[in-house]
């Protein structure tokens, strides 16, 4: 295990849609990707609470942002691929630039000079 | 939004996969897990139990995912449905009082509506029924709403329309069939030959007509209907080809009609227009008389594409065009005489529609009423079930479950109500068929079918969330104070006492309506009732004698058939007096309007003249039916062809002397061509119904009558007239045993018959209305019981500090009597506004007659204080002491 890091966050509520849909923008992927995906983005400082992962993306799809699909992985496997839908790109921008406005917003006051 | 219902659809019903399909997808998920471990160098099993760990308990995910779909959301359904029978199973006595108000309120909307879909609604059972259209015309200057259409009418219409598929002809006569020696007298319908092509009509066995049977001198021809051909030939496969005599000629069957309803009217058989006999003559004096037999019925199927609107405008222009050529016939400036089409199926229905709508409209008022009880019912009943919802908010349940669970029992209820009211619609209207058959023939395509099914559900549906919605707006329950308190104070308490009262007052409102209409309808049925008709019912047995023409074919022949079976029938033992005439009373004809001149006084435009229903009667015929002579004298038997020619005019015909006696003068019904000299003046008679107005009356006497009528015999007996019936068709039969003797009744029957429809429209508004009050005193008793309960505490402080009872009586009452009273004033108001639409069926009777409105409020304020009479009796027996103790 590293020992430059310290121990992974978990991820703040709300943040594991917009990190999902993120993902699924690079391409499609089935549920154990998207938890490593996230991972290595996040060079191993955010890891994926597993257990809400499928309940997520379940939801997104029930929302219709994420389209699902039974497929093969590399070594033949039937795995359930997700991919950003037209409506899922839409979301994605939003969230984004929510999340952008928050942490400015978040950072900006922590900075605050007391 | 579709995306999320396609996904709760898929999710709810292919659960399985989709739970399968999770499966499959974690065990995926941590496989991989296992072997991202194994490549870092773990042990196999280590590695799969860190993945498992890692992942966490599997049952959450599953149920978290599964929440994701909303398949939670289908499971409570099942759950809410289970325990809301359990709940309604525990309490019997609420569920039972429900599904009942409701059955009631839901059959009566279900039975009304299966007749309105049945007679509105339906298309007719022919082809492109949608595109029938009627041809009507007109004169409205002269007062006649409807003019039948002449032959050469119907051949301009038929050549010159261009909006039309085919245009056919059809009138209705009776003939006699001799079957086999035996004479049956026959409802004919007289049809063009492209008739039954054009409803889409084939014939059961044999053919239809076709355009050669519709030439001159072809064979004459007939078509059976099904019925006629099952009841007096039982069915006889060998029927086509056999042949009977109908107007002393041989007449071939070539086919049979299937099953279906006939329109416009019922017949035993058809012919085309050239095998009868009037019809055939009457289109050889065309060139001498344009109007020659305007009896015809016309209509025809639109071309596709063709609006009513262009029919119409079509049809008026062939009109115009007509009348403009033979001016002279037509004299527009008098008569205003035009044309226009209106859809069959509306004509079928308009006499029907209006009363169908405003029953609908009462019953749909009736069901309001049982809603707003069982809401009450089930806010009464929410007063024990604080606790138990606040229970169920405290584990849990959040207020939107809490609601949804409480608006699934009232679906239920109302699935349920909704099943006993089928079960008494289906009870119930054949009642109402027969009722609505008297305004219209479309009632035999009345059944509870697959939208009277729909309507039911949707109907049930509908008033369990109405009544649902409010008790369960009521839920907002303070958990704290709920369960802390004893169920007495809980919760929303004023909140629900205002909702109950605010129901009460609306009941009270609709009931209020309802009353005043069904008052309305008795007093009007009273009144009509002892209407003056200007003759004695009682004791006369009448009977249909037509002479047929073939026999019978001039006046002098008739009289050869009628005097005989009077002299005859005056003979018999029991028989006071016999007469003939030719329509008697109430027998559903309408006025005729002969144009008359008196003399010395003539007009010289003949369309100023003024206008008489003309009858023809035998001497006997003022006694027999109760007349009163008011002068002069009545006809004898020495009035004859040979003597002066006379009349016997009526009082309201008597008008037109001005107050001078019009005894001795003479009129003229042919322009002065013969003088008819009155010799007596005779009571006026309700001859067209009991509602109608009297119109100017002259009777010819038999033995001068100038043309062919048809036979009404009356006969008045000493004793029940039922008893003559066989007495008379004997007496008819000896004197010509091929003659006939239909529609034997007695007088007071066709009385009852004219009576049927005011009385059943009374007698039906009558039993909603009381069900209307029954269900609103059941509501108001209820109400104040419960609050009367919940006031035990409040009534019990009262009378220790010295209240008396009738002052606690006079509370409770002043309370249930408040609501009861604005209940009143609305209803009255909406009595008032909304009378109108029943003054078409009121006779001496104003929308808002102030008796009856009078009598509503009396017997609602006192059968109201009879209902609250019990709860505040009890509330006057509360001890003080436990009152003051309890909870």
């Amino acid at each position: 295990m590293s020992t430059t890091h310290a121990k992974p966050l978990d991820l703040l509520q709300g943040t594991l849609d917009l990190l999902i849909l993120k993902t699924l923008a690079l391409g499609p992927l089935h549920g154990w990707g998207i938890s490593q995906r996230i991972q290595q983005m996040s060079a191993s400082v955010l890891r994926v609470n597993q257990g809400s992962l499928y309940p997520a993306l379940h939801r997104l799809e029930a929302a219709g942002w994420i389209d699902a699909e039974w497929g093969s992985t590399e070594a033949n496997r039937q795995a359930k691929f997700y991919t950003l839908t037209r409506s899922g790109q839409k979301r994605l921008r939003a969230e984004t630039d929510e999340w952008e406005r928050m942490t400015v917003a978040v950072t900006r006051v922590l900075q605050t000079q007391s | 939004m579709w995306t999320r219902l396609r996904h709760f659809g898929r999710a709810v019903m292919h659960r399985q996969t989709v739970t399968r399909e999770v499966d499959v997808e974690v065990r995926f998920h941590i496989e991989m897990e296992t072997e991202k471990y194994i490549r870092e160098g773990m042990l196999p099993d280590a590695a799969r139990e860190r993945a498992s760990r890692i992942f966490g308990p599997m049952d959450k995910h599953r149920a978290d995912i599964r929440d994701a779909h909303g398949i939670t959301w289908a499971d409570d359904f099942w759950q809410d449905i289970k325990y809301g029978a359990r709940t309604l199973v525990k309490h019997k006595g609420y569920a039972v009082l429900a599904v009942l108000t409701l059955g009631l309120g839901i059959g009566a909307n279900t039975a009304i509506f299966s007749v309105i879909n049945g007679v509105l609604l339906k298309p007719l059972p022919y082809d492109h029924a949608d595109r029938l259209v009627l041809v009507r015309q007109s004169a409205p200057l002269s007062g006649q709403a409807t003019v039948g259409v002449a032959i050469a009418e119907y051949f301009d219409y038929r050549a010159q329309a261009e909006v039309f598929d085919g245009l056919v002809e059809y009138h209705q006569m009776n003939f006699d069939l001799i079957n086999r020696g035996e004479p049956d007298r026959v409802n004919t319908g007289v049809v063009s030959a492209n008739f039954f092509d054009l409803l889409g009509i084939r014939p059961l066995i044999g053919r239809s007509f076709v355009a050669s049977d519709d030439q001159h001198g072809s064979e004459p021809v007939l078509l059976l209907s099904h019925t006629y051909w099952r009841t007096k030939f039982g069915g006889d496969p060998n029927i086509v080809g056999q042949v009977f005599e109908m107007n002393d000629r041989p007449h071939r069957v070539i086919g049979v009609l299937p099953n279906v309803p006939h329109y416009p009217q019922e017949n035993d058989v058809y012919m085309p227009v050239l095998s009868c006999p009037f019809r055939a003559a009457a289109e050889r004096t065309i060139p001498q008389n344009r109007r020659a037999f305007a009896a015809l019925s016309v209509f025809g199927r639109l071309k596709p594409g063709v609006t009513s609107e262009g029919a119409a405008s079509a049809v008026a222009t062939i009109n115009q065009r007509f009348t403009a050529d033979h001016a002279g016939v037509y004299r527009i400036a008098t008569s205003g005489f035009q044309a226009t089409t209106i859809d069959v199926q509306q004509a079928l229905t308009a006499g029907a529609r209006d009363l169908l709508l405003i029953l609908l409209g009462i019953t749909g008022l009736v069901l309001l009423i049982a809603c707003a009880n069982v809401a009450n019912l089930t806010l009464a009943r929410m007063l024990g079930r604080d606790r138990e919802l606040a229970v169920r908010a405290a584990i849990g349940a959040g207020r939107a479950r809490l609601v949804r669970q409480l608006l699934t029992e009232s679906a239920l209820l109302s699935l349920a109500g909704g099943a006993v009211g089928l079960v008494f619609a289906v009870a119930t209207v054949g009642m109402l068929i027969t009722f609505v058959g008297r305004f219209t023939q479309r009632t035999g395509e009345v059944s509870i079918d697959l939208p009277v099914l729909a309507f039911t559900l949707g109907v049930s549906l509908f008033t369990g969330i109405l009544f649902g919605i409010l008790p369960a707006l009521g839920t907002r329950v303070d958990l704290v104070l709920a369960l802390k308190q004893g169920s007495n104070q809980a919760g929303a308490g004023s909140t629900r006492r205002r909702v109950q009262g605010a129901l009460i007052v609306a009941q009270v409102a609709v009931s209020v309506v309802l009353l005043v209409g069904a008052g309305l309808l008795v007093t009007s049925f009273y009144r009509l009732q002892r209407a003056e008709t200007g003759y004695r019912a009682d004791g006369v047995l009448s009977a249909q004698i037509y002479g047929n023409f073939s026999r019978y074919g001039n006046v002098s022949a008739l009289r050869r058939l009628y005097f005989p079976i009077l002299e005859r029938l005056e003979g018999q033992p029991g028989v006071i007096s016999a007469a003939i005439t030719n329509a008697v009373p109430l027998a559903g004809s309408a006025p005729g309007t002969t144009r008359f001149d008196i003399e010395g006084r003539v007009t010289d435009d003949p369309d100023r003249r003024p206008a008489a229903d003309v009858r023809v009667a035998s001497p006997k015929y003022f006694d027999t039916i109760g007349i009163p002579v008011a002068g002069g004298r009545v006809f004898s038997d020495l009035d004859s062809e040979e003597t002066q020619p006379v009349v016997v005019i009526n009082r309201s015909m008597a008008r037109y002397w001005d107050g001078s006696d019009p005894v001795g003068s003479k009129i003229s019904l042919d322009r002065g061509q013969r003088w008819l000299t009155v010799v007596g003046i005779v009571g006026d008679v309700r001859q067209f119904g009991l509602a109608q107005e009297t119109v100017a009356q002259i009777y010819l006497p038999l033995a001068q009558s100038p043309t062919n009528i048809a036979g009404q015999v009356l006969v008045r007996t000493y004793g029940p007239p039922e008893g003559f019936a066989q007495l008379l068709r004997d007496t008819v039969h000896a004197v010509d045993p091929n003659q006939p003797v239909e529609a034997v009744q007695t007088m007071a029957d066709l009385r009852a018959e004219a009576l049927a429809a005011p009385r059943l429209t009374a007698t039906l508004l009558a039993v909603f209305a009381g069900l209307a009050l029954l269900v609103t005193l059941a509501g108001i008793g209820g109400v104040i019981a419960t609050s009367v309960t919940q006031r035990t505490r409040e009534f019990g402080l009262r009378m220790a500090l010295g209240a008396s009872r009738s002052t606690v009586m006079g509370m409770v009452l002043a309370q249930g009597l408040t609501l009861v009273a604005i209940g009143l004033a609305v209803g009255i108001a909406g009595a008032v506004a909304g009378g109108r639409v029943l003054s078409a069926y009121l006779y001496q009777t104003a929308p808002a007659d102030p008796l009856v409105i009078a009598a509503v409020v009396a017997a609602f304020l006192l059968s109201a204080t009879i209902a609250c009479l019990g709860p505040a009796r009890r509330a006057t027996t509360v001890d003080p002491l436990v009152a003051l103790r309890a909870d």
